[in-house]
């Protein structure tokens, strides 16, 4: 089991035992898709992606909740 | 009376009024509250999901009843944003309507949902920044085309176990974009920005997107009407026929799947009703050759129809390298599932060997892999060393007549009877004896509908059917309960 961490976009991910992702500490819930080896999450109902790190990536970028676009 | 028409096809003061209609909205904060609606129900029980049709469809119906109301136009309808010609140059995208593409940051500064006259909200309901879109730019840069439309057209049943990302073959699931060409996510990607989270609806190319949904969805209908929403029941709470859809709130209509199966009676109209009629599904003839087949496009189903003269044992197979996977349905309904095999066959091939009794079957064969294509060989032969069955006709029960005495000899084996209907009345179908029947009844006219089943109704383990029927041709098949069972029986019809 691996611990990660990492700063993208002004939000940090945690990936904790390769299994738990945080992101500004918040416990962010996901589904694994064994089958297809593809990990996705309530926020982003349209896509699937390869890893725990690309899903966290791709909630900070596309979740208004996380992102921080500025007018 | 809604009437949808293609976005691109809206004249200068539809695109006006449909636009202010929104605004109107937003201005009230009903359009908000739509957002929320979304955002907030449980991903998994509105996606990836059978309720993903319906919940959409309720969910638009809605919108479209406040527009009317903040229009005084009882007729606007949402356009639908016709994919194969609405692309990033489309007019559907111009100012006067939707604005267009995003800047280099991705926000939208052209049109009436540009920055500073547009603002998204958050899950929470809180301002959340401008209108984000980046078309093409999220891995998607294409949107569907017209033949991967009507590639997705073709499938059926409606959905299956396991009702999720995986269910295969599934209308809803190629329609939703988990497997084949991939619809309707491939829309919300392709746009991007907003378009990507559960706040989705912040953007309104959203309604216009799931409007070309309900359409497809509509026209499928039509072309199939013996395809119904599945599951009736036994799927997830939430899922099945009569249950009420999650975040779905009482209204004009009810909040059930069932509620909202029928759009014409809904009130909704399309501009372009062109049907496509139902395609013929390729007959194999039992005991000829195999017959070539090839899946040409990943997470395609070929179907194919065969006929059982008389009940005995046959084989259903196929042959070649690709790795197959087979599901028998029938007889005669193409919706009640048989068996299914992976690898009983040669190499990675499928087959299926059982007793079948007489009538149509289907077969639907895809690839085991999903992501894959390959060519196969098919074909259907008599597992039996006798002579060829001759076809023998439909035993006739008369009303208020003799019984008639029968036996399930096999497993698997059914019995079929017909009778004709003259009084509109109440009519008892019953068996007796000492074997473990079940019952249903099919018509009238045909043997495909089933109007009703039953399998201890009667004396002891006897089935019995007491039903109004209207004037008609019915049929009721027999079979043990127990699938290896067997049996002898009689069987009657009475009035009353």
């Amino acid at each position: 089991m691996a611990n990660y961490k990492e700063t993208f976009e002004d939000c940090e991910i945690e990936i904790k035992d390769d299994i738990h992702l945080f992101i500004n500490g918040k416990l962010i819930d996901y589904q694994h898709d064994r089958a297809k080896n593809k990990f996705s999450s309530k926020y982003l109902p349209y896509t699937q992606y390869d890893s725990l790190l690309e899903l966290a990536r791709a909630i900070i970028q596309h979740t208004v909740e996380f992102s921080h676009v500025k007018e | 009376m809604a009437i949808r028409k293609d976005a691109n096809t809206l004249t200068i003061a539809e695109r006006t009024e449909f636009v202010t209609a929104i605004q109107a909205l937003k201005a009230e904060g009903i359009y908000d509250q739509f957002v929320l609606r979304h955002a907030n129900a449980i991903m998994s029980a509105i996606h990836r999901c059978p309720a993903f049709l319906p919940w959409h469809r309720r969910f638009i119906f809605d919108l479209e009843r406040e527009l009317q109301r903040v229009s005084g136009n009882s007729n606007l309808g949402i356009p639908y944003w016709n994919w194969p010609s609405g692309g990033a140059n489309a007019s559907m995208w111009d100012d006067n309507l939707l604005g267009g593409n995003g800047d280099a940051g991705g926000v939208v500064q052209t049109g009436p949902f540009r920055t500073g006259q547009w603002t998204v909200i958050n899950s929470s309901g809180l301002p959340a920044g401008p209108l984000m879109r980046a078309f093409g730019q999220n891995g998607l840069p294409t949107l569907p085309t017209q033949t991967e439309i009507d590639q997705v057209m073709a499938v059926t049943p409606y959905d299956m176990p396991s009702w999720n990302i995986n269910s295969n073959p599934s209308f809803r699931n190629q329609v939703e974009g988990w497997i084949g060409p991939n619809l309707h996510n491939r829309g919300h990607v392709w746009v991007g920005g907003s378009m990507l989270p559960m706040t989705s609806p912040n953007d309104p190319v959203f309604f216009m997107h799931h409007c070309m949904v309900d359409k497809i969805w509509h026209e499928w209908q039509i072309r199939f009407p013996n395809q119904g929403y599945l599951p009736a029941n036994g799927g997830p709470f939430g899922q099945n026929l009569t249950d009420p859809m999650n975040n779905t709130p009482l209204g004009p209509i009810g909040s059930r799947p069932i509620d909202v199966l029928d759009s014409i009676a809904l009130g909704i109209e399309y501009d372009d009703s062109v049907l496509q009629p139902q395609p013929s599904i390729p007959l194999i003839v039992v005991g000829a050759g195999p017959a070539q087949a090839d899946i040409g496009t990943a997470g395609e189903t070929d179907v194919f129809r065969f006929e059982i003269p008389s009940f005995g044992p046959y084989t259903m197979y196929t042959n070649g390298s690709s790795d197959t996977f087979m599901t028998l349905f029938g007889p005669n309904d193409p919706n009640i599932e048989v068996a299914s095999d992976d690898d009983a066959g040669e190499n990675f091939n499928s087959q299926i060997t059982r007793n079948l009794s007489a009538g149509t079957y289907y077969l639907r064969i895809r690839l085991y892999s999903s992501s894959t294509t390959g060519n196969y060989a098919v074909a259907v032969r008599s597992a039996d060393t006798s002579p060829s069955p001759t076809p023998i006709p439909i035993p006739e029960l008369v009303v208020d007549g003799a019984s008639i005495s029968a036996t399930i000899s096999a497993a698997n084996e059914s019995d079929v009877y017909r009778f004709t209907i003259t009084t509109d009345a109440i009519y008892t179908i019953q068996t007796s004896g000492t074997t473990d029947t079940f019952m249903s009844l099919h018509g009238p006219n045909s043997q495909v509908p089933e109007i009703a089943s039953n399998d201890d109704e009667g004396v002891s383990f006897n089935a019995l059917i007491r039903r109004q029927l209207l004037p008609g041709e019915y049929f009721v098949r027999v079979r043990h309960y127990s699938p290896i069972g067997t049996g002898s029986y009689t069987i009657r019809v009475t009035r009353g």
